[in-house]
């Protein structure tokens, strides 16, 4: 890019006052004239006048595009359905229109029947829930009670082993002391005698042990 | 009076008011009519353009996503439009310059000052440009956008655009040369 356009751009861009650009595009022909013919344009641009601009029926383009179309207020339409639907509930349900005495009575047709039926159905489906209940927690009881036994048998068994055990193991303890003391008691008692018996006897050439050894 | 911008009328506009379409439609009618008056010469041209560029922007307004000003979102839309215009109109007739959409009865004050003959002559020169050319000097003088705007817009390069504003000016200053000489020589 030339300085001369830089400059010619400044002033368009508005960096720069047309005089200025005039100045410093004096020695350039080509930028001084396309500077005059832009500021000539220009002028023209600011002073453009017209004729009036004609009407177009925009309303319409966005009434089409973008609006939606306004809620009707009328409420004919609703009370008309409103009256037929209170039509059939009146002539499907048991209600009852009596003129009895120069009265109008409204009544429920069978209405105690009615009642009592419901009641009854009430009162059976109740039962029969109730009932699904009871015997649902008693299965459940039962089966933890046999759960238990089972492991209480489990336990008791395991003790018995367990008290067997150790008794036999005392039993054994309890010969093991008795045969300790006996031979204690024989060391004392005997021993000597035999001792005293076995260097006595001279004439004794077929000598015999007492048999009787440490345990 | 506080004036609301583009983007919260455009919204508006798009939640179905239409006191703010109305508003949006009055704000650029006549900038995109003039547009097209000075880009075709013609009213009939014009009038059918700004209906065009109307219609697409009724039908779009939710497309714009507000990554250039709306003033160049509209115009892209507008260039588009009169160029396809001015694609088909060249196929059957060159139009002429005797459309006189100059408004006579309020004469203003720079009229009175280059009058009203300086005026058309330059309306005429700009007309005999090349579309291209002429569509880039429209929205550099009439409507203020930048090069980087109207590149934009056109979808080139910003050098391209210059380099059609430049070629536009060289050939507008020969042809006001020629015209000054004619006029001098007939005087």
């Amino acid at each position: 890019m030339s300085n001369s356009q830089q400059i010619f751009e400044a002033w368009l861009a508005g960096k720069i006052t047309a005089s200025e650009c005039e100045q410093q595009l004096d020695q350039n022909s080509e930028w001084y004239s396309r500077f005059q013919t832009a500021q000539m344009i220009q002028r023209q641009a600011k002073a453009a006048f017209f004729a009036p601009v004609p009407e177009i029926d925009t309303m319409s383009m966005f009434a089409q595009q973008w609006q939606r179309p306004a809620k009707s207020n009328n409420w004919w339409p609703k009370l008309s359905v409103a009256f037929s639907v209170l039509a059939l509930v009146v002539s499907l349900s048991p209600l009852e229109m009596q003129m009895q005495d120069g009265g109008l009575t409204l009544s429920w047709r069978g209405g105690q029947q009615m009642q009592q039926q419901q009641l009854e159905t009430l009162l059976a489906s109740y039962r029969k829930e109730q009932q699904d209940y009871i015997q649902t927690q008693l299965q459940g009881t039962q089966q933890q009670q046999a759960s238990q036994l089972i492991l209480l048998k489990d336990y008791l068994t395991e003790q018995q082993t367990k008290e067997r055990r150790t008794d036999m193991l005392e039993l054994v303890e309890y010969l093991n002391q008795q045969r300790q003391s006996d031979w204690h008691y024989w060391q004392e008692n005997y021993q000597p005698s035999q001792a005293r018996l076995d260097t006595s006897a001279v004439y004794n050439p077929d000598q015999q042990r007492s048999g009787v050894r440490k345990p | 009076m506080f004036k609301r911008s583009d983007e919260s009328l455009i919204e508006k506009a798009i939640g179905g008011d239409a006191k703010a379409w109305q508003q949006l439609v009055s704000r650029y009618q006549a900038p995109l009519y003039y547009f097209g008056l000075r880009l075709l010469g013609s009213p009939d041209d014009a009038r059918d353009l700004l209906q065009d560029v109307l219609m697409v922007l009724c039908r779009n307004l939710a497309q714009y996503r507000g990554d250039s000003s709306f003033k160049s979102w509209l115009f892209g839309i507008a260039n588009y439009r009169a160029m396809d215009m001015l694609r088909k109109r060249k196929a059957t007739t060159e139009f002429t310059d005797d459309h006189d959409f100059y408004d006579d009865e309020a004469p203003s004050f720079e009229q009175q000052l280059y009058g009203q003959h300086t005026q058309r002559m330059v309306q005429q020169q700009l007309r005999s440009l090349p579309p291209e050319q002429r569509l880039v000097v429209e929205l550099r003088f009439y409507q203020q956008f930048t090069f980087d705007e109207i590149a934009d817009q056109l979808a080139l390069s910003s050098n391209t655009i210059k380099s059609r504003f430049y070629a536009a000016l060289d050939k507008l200053r020969t042809q006001l040369e020629l015209t000054d000489v004619e006029q001098s020589a007939n005087f």
